[in-house]
């Protein structure tokens, strides 16, 4: 398997020397915690939202920080949680009169550290919550969690909560809103490749050449089942049923549609996957208020999509368009 | 509270690190048997550090040491090893901040909070087939030979015979947490890997004690 490695203990740490290099005047990178903040961060008029998780789902977390999202992301290697005194520190660093709120998506590991360092922060008079992410719908518990997994719908929670903290809410006010976006958030993925870590130098899974996992976690766990290929229509519906009936969508619900790339699949597909997705939709009078196309949260190098929906009222709209500005973008 | 108090808390937290160091390949043994085979890689990694750091760790009081322990571990140990045992030692901290002295009462007290702490964490209880197991029967079984008026030389052998006891008794246990669980029924047979390290950590503990 090529990638562009030099030493793999290192690939994490290159990666965001790369990313605070290509962004001096917005992100400030701490290599002593794989830190990257807001170079005009902490804010100490609002509350400050941090991500941490594995990497490996690039742009999130850590390219996705900055002003109308994430305040600081402080990755783990490519798929394991980061280490508590990351955390920790993490929280030290970002702590503000207003509070800190960790962002998790909801795995074992992830949630042991994200608690520990909240319990050890809290003990020094720091004010911070914990809201786990829980979107996805393909398994209940899997080899990584304790329920549901969080999966690309945390991006949606990511952008409500932080628009919120930017408008000046309390910890209390975001936290709500972050807990309202979540539970009317659902995903689905496909995964149609395995994907290769950096460290591991080989697939992370067996998938056969005509094998789909349907229902796949984004870091290669196993989903709902085993298919053989099938049309992207035949994919599409595979996915966006289970989603549609499990919040349940119904007719005259209005939704943000995502649908989100593993990696390693062309934007060409995302959007033809977006299309019958939108379509579907339509034809059982869901109607869709914004679109969202393109990586978002990444299994590597993975082939594969996965499709989310948020129903809409007023207030998430509303946030969801708050301006925001981050390195991904294209000009 | 005495130096003495101070000079016990590290005598046991410098034991416990030495034999997780020393039976790295033991525990990872135990642990193969029905689990992924990493605890004797994970404890050996945290308490390697916990030893490399010792000189450096603050000791005002018995609740600060604690406390620097529990972060040296869990920085230091990924899974589920590392939070679980970084938490028994915050929550042992947590429980030495409320004491003045550091006597049986307060053993009691602070073994309470770890496995109250390894309990919430690692959303489990007794009956799992976990080192709470070991830990919780271990705990009361001190807890009467304090009330019963034993000297701390048959309250420390009581306790270990105990853990010892009720590690061995986790074979007849079907796992419920942990990566023991997805065998499921397989797990029945072979004690809990964490229960069989923690005896064994006692053990040694306990035959060694100055």
């Amino acid at each position: 398997m090529k990638k562009f490695v030099n030493d793999p203990q290192q690939f994490v740490p290159d990666m965001l020397e790369g990313l605070a290099l290509a962004n001096p005047d917005t992100l400030k990178y701490v290599p002593e915690y794989n830190l990257i903040m807001r170079a005009d961060g902490p804010d100490q008029e609002k509350v400050s939202i941090v991500q941490g998780s594995g990497s490996g789902h690039e742009p999130a977390h850590v390219m996705i920080v900055g002003r109308g999202m994430l305040d600081a992301a402080c990755p783990g290697d490519v798929f394991a949680a980061p280490p508590l005194d990351y955390v920790y520190e993490t929280t030290k660093l970002m702590a503000s009169p207003k509070g800190v709120l960790l962002l998790v998506n909801n795995y074992t590991g992830d949630k042991m550290v994200f608690d520990m360092a909240q319990e050890m922060s809290s003990a020094e008079g720091i004010e911070v919550k914990t809201l786990f992410i829980n979107d996805d719908v393909s398994v209940e518990d899997s080899t990584y969690t304790i329920g549901r997994r969080g999966v690309a719908g945390n991006f949606f929670v990511i952008k409500a909560v932080a628009a919120a903290a930017e408008r000046g809410a309390d910890l209390d006010e975001v936290i709500r809103i972050g807990e309202k976006v979540n539970s009317v958030t659902r995903t689905m993925g496909v995964a149609l490749t395995a994907c290769t870590p950096p460290a591991k130098g080989s697939p992370l899974f067996e998938l056969g050449e005509d094998e789909i996992e349907m229902g796949v976690g984004i870091h290669g766990e196993p989903g709902r089942r085993r298919a053989k290929m099938m049309s992207a229509n035949e994919i599409v519906e595979e996915l966006l049923g289970p989603v549609v009936r499990d919040l349940p969508f119904r007719e005259g619900d209005r939704v943000a549609l995502m649908v989100n790339g593993l990696g390693g699949t062309p934007i060409s597909e995302l959007y033809l996957l977006y299309g019958q997705a939108h379509k579907r939709l339509a034809e059982q009078g869901i109607s869709v208020g914004r679109s969202y196309v393109g990586e978002y949260c990444t299994s590597l190098d993975m082939a594969g999509a996965s499709i989310t929906l948020v129903k809409l009222d007023d207030e998430i709209e509303s946030l969801l368009m708050d301006p925001a500005e981050i390195p991904i973008r294209v000009f | 509270m005495s130096s003495t108090d101070l000079a016990d808390v590290e005598f046991v937290v410098r034991s416990l690190a030495q034999t997780a160091v020393d039976k790295e390949e033991a525990f990872g043994d135990l642990d193969a048997v029905v689990g992924d085979g990493d605890l004797g890689y994970s404890l050996a990694r945290g308490f390697e550090k916990v030893l490399a750091d010792w000189d450096s760790f603050k000791r005002d009081d018995v609740a600060t040491f604690l406390q620097q322990i529990a972060l040296a571990i869990s920085s230091r140990i990924g899974g589920t090893s590392g939070p679980l045992w970084g938490t028994a030692f915050l929550r042992a901290s947590a429980a030495a901040k409320t004491l003045d002295t550091i006597d049986g009462a307060a053993v009691v007290s602070m073994l309470r909070g770890a496995t109250d702490g390894i309990k919430a964490r690692g959303n489990s209880d007794l009956g799992d087939k976990t080192l709470l197991d070991a830990l919780i029967p271990a705990t009361d079984e001190l807890e009467r030979q304090l009330a019963a008026g034993a000297s701390p030389v048959q309250c420390r052998a009581a306790f270990a015979a105990k853990t010892r006891e009720c590690a061995d008794a986790t074979s007849a246990l079907e796992a419920k947490r942990g990566r023991a669980s997805y065998s499921g029924a397989r797990s029945i047979g072979s004690p809990d890997a964490g229960a069989a390290a923690v005896a064994i950590i006692v053990e040694r503990m306990v035959a060694d004690w100055p």
